[in-house]
């Protein structure tokens, strides 16, 4: 990531946008071939000091048409980010340590000496270098080589291509302008528990809601912090742009931000995957858990008519605690709702969170049911069902009997007409 | 809205916030009316900066005489944040302006801001507050080296190996010290961990990000100490309301002389070699150049416009490459003006004036701060420079091992400095602001009378010269030259 001084935004005071810098392949063709030389100043500036390659790399889009100074400063803080630097700070400071003390008897050291007490700095230096047994040269250029800007570089990522720059560039500033976010918007139509997972783990809190988006189903994730309800705050800005990559990575989602900008005015900025952005992330896995990929299998192939069957398509929401049931089943002509949790190898530990999570909600589908205010899911009957892998041990299948919801043991083998019947004989009880 | 709750309302701290749950808005109405709750529809609750924890809990006492579940701070009933004791091994006594700023802010019902000059002792009032609260304690401070220093004062008073937390240490102990920055970042959580806060240099509280390093702690008892208010009446209206209000305030002119030695100040105008000036000009009149244009297209045009027009590469990439030239122009000023050849001349001039005694000398870079420490082989002072570095250079030059020491802005502030009488400004702000503190530095009061004096080297026919008298409009620079 870069810094917030790296930042580059264009504002659009009509409409109230920003726009991150964005290099395009056609408009900014020219970048790719600086990308190129870039690279190879790094490459070809082992054992250089930062500030000399940082100077190169000036010099380089110095030479493009009008390159403001944060997008130089970008470049070469992104440069830096796969780059390892020497820093042999202890070495310097008994450097630094020597040479200041074995001077200090000279104390004041002038070019040309005047008075009885003056001394000649070639002088000197020269007896400073010959107690130390360093020529002078060698002295002074080790003499700060721990200060970060005169650090020499060591080594550069030697996998990265002139497009990833460019690629990574574009997501830098995207991060960097969140920076300025007070709150951020997400509307969903998939990966929902990739997002809500990424949030809870930035430390955002959220409001979630229900949305059609173009026909669609989903859900609108309203991502801020404690704080936020209190004043507009930017605090959390670094944590939206956390969030970003594996945003990117992710399908079906539209992001707006809220971003403060001059004379703290509020401004949109919209991102979604028609943006192009690159994540370096991969996408979400399919599942979880092998378990959970076969219990898809054995409904895939042997399917129920009337029964539609979704991978974790619902989330439970009860203040900030989010749950996302494995597995959806929905009958229309019954209008009934299942959802379907699988229970594979669990810690104690795990299982006893797993089991008071299930209690919690399970209550509130229960309430839900009772007063109706369940949104789209009022008016349908909601179930529960485990799918519980043969290889969980006895205690912990008691542990889940207490839960008193139909389980079922599961393998390869397993038919899912058996899954909905143990529901069903459930409920007629 | 939420409706009353039978057993009681509960009250939290939620990352630097304090959330009441199972209240009505009668109640907040009614209980709480000058704490600005807002309702929280995420997690059904009223929610305040934690900074009103004291006065939620001082309504609750009087409303609800205990029916309230109290969950905010470790030290409120926790175990391990227990009743404190903090020992006194100090050796020396308070002087009568120290006694006078810790009863002002007894008084004042400790919350507020103590106003002393640098040099005065403001750490031995915090210490002493501290000692008599007998409470888990937080001091803040606006760099790592000040926090060193108030951890080996912590210890020398009381005896408290203090916890650390900022430069890559993160030890919480009921008495800690920590830098802004790492307050504003951690106050979330541990904002409910002390029962008074101690900002030192509080004029850096400014600013939302660093502001929150105040809001987001319960602390009870507040003290912000500096040299100088903020100059604008609106930040320290801020400052009254995150930590109290002026308890105590002592001018440098009614310190000087009594706390602080007596000083003069000295500038040197120094001229550009040939060379220099040739450029300088050439430099100067680019940027003429480049304003003039800029005025020709658009006649509200202004030199601070500059920086925003280099940015609009996309909408207008003629104007935005002159306008990165001509920062490049005026950085090249800069430059010329900082390294001028005759500075160092001068620097070698007044090391040997004065050769046997302690000289500060402040430069406005770190690039400077090196050449003059490479040049003269003297040690310097940057923010790069690591814990044991720090106390190597402070140390010998407390002893008189090494008679130069140069910083950029690490001593601007706080750091301790023995008796130093002599200092040299070689370029840096024009801030009023970093003219005292560096003032400050100079003037610490030791044994013996000597003048204390400072010098500042600037060069004529340049914008330091601006700086300079900038500087100078404060009524303690102007001193007695």
């Amino acid at each position: 990531m870069i810094r917030s001084e790296h930042s580059l935004v264009e504002y659009d005071f009509q409409r109230l946008a920003i726009r991150p810098d964005r290099l395009r392949r056609g408009a900014d063709a020219d970048y790719l071939i600086a990308a190129k030389q870039m690279l190879q100043i790094y490459r070809r500036g082992i054992g250089q000091q930062r500030n000399v390659l940082h100077g190169r790399v000036e010099q380089c889009l110095l030479r493009l048409p009008a390159c403001p100074p944060r997008r130089i400063a970008a470049f070469c803080k992104l440069l830096d980010d796969h780059s390892e630097y020497e820093s042999k700070r202890g070495a310097a400071f008994d450097l630094r340590r020597k040479v200041f003390d074995l001077a200090s008897q000279y104390h004041p050291i002038v070019e040309h000496r005047e008075g009885i007490f003056d001394h000649e700095l070639q002088l000197v230096r020269a007896k400073v270098a010959e107690a130390i047994g360093m020529p002078w040269p060698e002295i002074e250029n080790k003499l700060f080589g721990d200060v970060i800007e005169l650090q020499k570089l060591n080594s550069f990522g030697d996998k990265l291509t002139a497009a990833e720059l460019l690629s990574i560039y574009n997501v830098a500033q995207t991060q960097a302008a969140l920076y300025r976010a007070t709150r951020v918007r997400i509307d969903a139509t998939e990966d929902f528990k990739t997002i809500v997972k990424h949030a809870k783990l930035a430390g955002l809190m959220h409001r979630i809601d229900r949305i059609d988006s173009g026909g669609k189903r989903g859900y609108r994730f309203v991502l801020d912090g404690p704080q936020a309800s209190l004043r507009e705050t930017t605090r959390y800005g670094i944590r939206f742009a956390s969030l970003v990559p594996k945003l990117l990575a992710c399908r079906g989602w539209h992001m707006t931000a809220e971003v403060l900008g001059p004379r703290k005015q509020k401004f949109r900025m919209e991102l979604s995957p028609a943006d192009g952005l690159r994540s370096v992330l991969a996408p979400p896995d399919d599942f979880d858990s092998t378990l959970e990929s076969d219990v898809d299998a054995a409904w895939c192939k042997a399917g129920i008519d009337g029964w539609d069957w979704q991978r974790e398509s619902e989330l439970l929401v009860e203040g900030q605690t989010v749950m996302t049931p494995d597995f959806t089943l929905y009958n229309s002509r019954r209008n009934v709702l299942i959802y379907v949790e699988v229970v594979g190898f669990w810690t104690p530990e795990y299982l006893d969170e797993k089991c008071q999570r299930l209690r919690q909600f399970m209550a509130q589908a229960d309430l839900g049911q009772q007063s109706g205010r369940s949104g789209k899911r009022s008016g349908k009957t909601v179930k529960w069902l485990l799918v519980v892998s043969k290889q969980v041990n006895s205690d912990q299948q008691k542990q889940l009997a207490e839960l008193k919801i139909p389980i079922v043991c599961f393998d390869k083998k397993s038919d899912p007409q058996s899954w909905i019947d143990a529901v069903l004989s459930e409920s007629s009880r | 809205m939420p409706a009353e709750n039978a057993t009681g309302p509960k009250v939290d701290f939620h990352q630097g916030t304090v959330r009441i749950f199972g209240v009505s808005d009668d109640f907040i109405v009614k209980v709480l009316p000058d704490i600005p709750f807002v309702w929280d529809r995420r997690e059904a609750c009223f929610r305040t900066d934690a900074m009103f924890a004291d006065a939620i809990w001082m309504a609750f006492s009087k409303s609800l005489a205990g029916n309230v579940q109290w969950c905010v701070g470790r030290d409120v009933g926790a175990d391990d944040f227990g009743p404190l004791s903090i020992a006194d091994r100090r050796k020396t006594k308070l002087r009568s302006d120290q006694v006078d700023a810790v009863t002002a802010f007894e008084d004042g019902g400790g919350r507020g801001l103590v106003v002393m000059p640098t040099g005065t002792g403001k750490t031995v009032v915090a210490l002493e507050l501290m000692i008599r609260h007998q409470c888990s304690t937080l001091v803040v401070v606006p760099v790592r080296d000040l926090m060193y220093q108030w951890h080996e004062k912590i210890l020398q008073s009381t005896g408290i190996d203090a916890g650390l937390i900022g430069d890559g240490v993160h030890r919480v102990s009921p008495i800690s010290v920590t830098t802004y920055d790492s307050a504003a970042i951690h106050m979330p959580r541990l904002g409910d961990r002390f029962r008074m806060v101690v900002f030192d240099e509080v004029h850096h509280l400014a600013g939302p990000w660093r502001s929150d390093a105040a809001r987001m702690s319960i602390a009870k008892y507040r003290l912000g100490l500096t040299a100088t208010l903020p100059g604008d009446s609106e930040r320290v209206e801020l400052l009254h309301h995150l930590i109290g209000p002026t308890l105590y305030h002592q001018t440098i002119t009614e310190a000087a002389g009594r706390s602080l030695a007596e000083y003069s100040v000295h500038r040197i105008a120094v001229h550009l070699t040939d060379d220099e000036q040739r450029r300088y000009r050439e430099l100067s009149m680019q940027i003429q150049k480049f304003v003039s244009d800029q005025k020709d297209i658009d006649p509200s045009f202004k030199w601070d416009d500059t920086y925003t027009l280099s940015a609009a590469t996309k909408k207008d990439p003629g104007r935005a490459r002159d306008a990165v030239r001509a920062m490049r122009a005026f950085q090249m000023k800069r430059k010329i003006e900082e390294h001028a050849d005759a500075k160092m001349r001068t620097l070698e001039d007044l090391f040997r004036l004065h050769c046997d005694e302690s000289v500060i000398v402040f430069t406005g870079s770190n690039v400077m701060a090196r050449k003059i420490s490479t040049r003269f082989l003297v040690p310097c002072l940057l923010s790069h420079c690591g814990k044991k570095e720090r106390r190597q250079w402070l140390q010998g030059f407390a002893e008189g091992r090494y008679r130069v020491l140069v910083a950029n802005r690490v001593l601007d502030e706080g750091v301790d400095l023995p008796e130093v009488k002599t200092a040299i400004v070689l370029g840096g702000l024009s801030s009023q602001r970093q003219a005292i503190q560096r003032l400050g530095r100079v003037l610490r009061k030791g044994s013996g009378r000597r003048l204390a004096k400072l010098y500042e080297v600037v060069v004529d026919d340049t914008r330091e010269v601006t700086r300079s008298r900038d500087r100078r409009r404060n009524e303690a620079y102007r001193g007695k030259s």
